[in-house]
């Protein structure tokens, strides 16, 4: 049976301030594993991640989702989630940091899959105690990528997960986004001009510059 | 000058400071005896000082409750949202922060006294007839630095809860929640305008004894009568419960800014 792209955009434009960021006129990602969106700062890939996490509209044009035109936002929001460059922490536990998602979805067993989020990022079932302001960069990050992945969604969106990271704690983020697309097939879109790193997660790639898709390869 | 002369000129001086310090001393004792009469009354549980401060916590408590119900939501709509006629709302409410407690009291009165359109629910020289002037003095406060607390919110957040699901009802909650020791803040200094307003409760009060005489309205009666240290009393009630509410807001500012 044939299997419907993760996303189809067609005739996509997106706007800040009336100013064209984004525009991409046809693109098919297919469900197939993890990508990447590579390309210097102002490329349009920030711009593109949120659209396709459901945080932007288009101003026009069409966005398919695993072949369907999403009808609300709120809902697609349910299947797709982005991890921001630099996460934000809501101002409460870790343990309440990575429940949230969970308790907006009215989802029970909040205990074990917070400690199995805070395992797949190398953190002790311990951490879930300490409270936002007691972490360090480096953990924070971690939190913010574990509240993401306790999700389980169809999609993880990634802004360059690996900025002002040091290499630990970036190979930890590769086996974590990796061993979530194994185990729940939470597939990864990635969005990094970091490619040594990127070896380590896919070599399927979208090069894209000034708004644009300039060259797909994969 | 002659001798005599110097003799008194000096005698005279010595009299004038000597009367200056006399006067010193009387000063400080009538200060010195109100206080300690004053603090007298307090720990000896005067019933007219504890009946004011028992409805001024009553009024102040109504009248925040009814100010944080209306207010926190309409502070979070104008810090939300974008809307025609929002930079307007937003100057309108700046500008009754410092709305006089009498202009206020003069407009509350015309509408609840007996010949106002709603005299005919006897608010007037009630409690919850002071309430309506005191929210409207606190819901400017608290509906400008709710705003503000929601404006200055990180811009990630609003990003951060949409990704992870929330929307609606939960979306509100959570970004109060996020603003929370600002909007705490909001809270305490609409409650510390309240219980140190005149104006309001003077004019809609009436300030009867036992029932709607509050400490601010009694210490301006009790000075006026000369009784200084039942004054002195409630004077230091009020600066002990100004004391609280200014630690709570710098409590809260260093929560806020963490």
């Amino acid at each position: 049976m044939h299997k419907p792209p993760l996303y189809e955009l067609t005739n996509i434009v997106c706007a800040y301030e009336d100013e064209p960021v984004l525009q991409v006129d046809s693109l098919s990602i297919p469900d197939e594993g993890p990508v990447a969106f590579v390309g210097h700062n102002g490329s349009g890939k920030s711009t593109l991640l949120k659209l396709l996490s459901f945080l932007l509209p288009q101003v026009s044009g069409e966005l398919r989702f695993l072949g369907k035109t999403p009808d609300k936002r709120d809902d697609a929001r349910l299947h797709a989630t982005l991890l921001l460059q630099e996460p934000y922490l809501l101002r409460r536990s870790v343990f309440e940091n990575i429940a949230y998602g969970l308790r907006a979805r009215g989802e029970n067993s909040l205990q074990e899959r917070v400690v199995e989020a805070l395992e797949m990022t190398g953190l002790s079932a311990d951490f879930a105690r300490r409270e936002w302001y007691q972490l360090s960069g480096g953990e924070a990050r971690r939190v913010a990528l574990a509240s993401r992945l306790v999700l389980r969604t169809r999609v993880l969106l990634l802004d360059e997960p690996t900025a002002n990271v040091d290499e630990e704690n970036a190979q930890l983020i590769a086996e974590a986004v990796l061993d979530a697309w194994k185990r729940w097939n939470t597939t990864p879109l990635i969005a990094t001009h970091d490619l040594q790193w990127l070896d380590a997660v896919t070599q399927r790639r979208i090069f894209m510059r000034r708004g644009k898709v300039e060259r797909i390869a994969y | 000058m002659e001798r005599g002369d110097k003799a008194a000129a000096s005698t005279d001086l010595l009299r004038a400071r000597g009367g200056d310090a006399t006067k010193g001393c009387i000063l400080l004792n009538y200060l010195s005896e109100g206080f300690l009469q004053g603090f007298a009354l307090i720990f000896s549980g005067n019933e007219e000082v504890w009946s004011a401060v028992a409805v001024t916590l009553k009024l102040s408590g109504l009248s925040m409750l009814v100010t944080l119900l209306f207010g926190v939501p309409a502070g979070f709509a104008l810090g939300y949202f974008t809307f025609p006629g929002k930079g307007f709302l937003r100057l309108l409410v700046d500008t009754l922060l410092s709305i006089p407690t009498v202009v206020v009291g003069l407009f509350v009165y015309a509408f609840i006294s007996n010949r106002g359109p709603l005299g005919q629910f006897e608010l007037l020289f009630t409690i919850p007839g002071m309430a309506i002037g005191q929210t409207i003095l606190a819901l400017p406060i608290v509906v400008a630095l709710t705003a503000s607390a929601v404006e200055s919110a990180d811009s990630r957040l609003r990003f951060t809860l949409l990704t992870l699901g929330a929307r609606g009802r939960r979306l509100l909650f959570s970004t109060l929640w996020e603003g929370r020791h600002q909007i705490l803040l909001a809270a305490v200094t609409a409650y510390g305008r309240v219980t140190a307003e005149v104006g309001v409760s003077m004019m809609l009060g009436g300030n009867i004894k036992w029932h709607t005489r509050t400490v601010t309205t009694a210490i301006t009666l009790e000075t006026g009568k000369g009784e200084f240290s039942t004054g002195i009393a409630l004077g230091v009630l009020l600066l002990c419960l100004s004391f609280v509410l200014n630690w709570a807001v710098s409590f809260l500012r260093r929560r806020g800014a963490a």
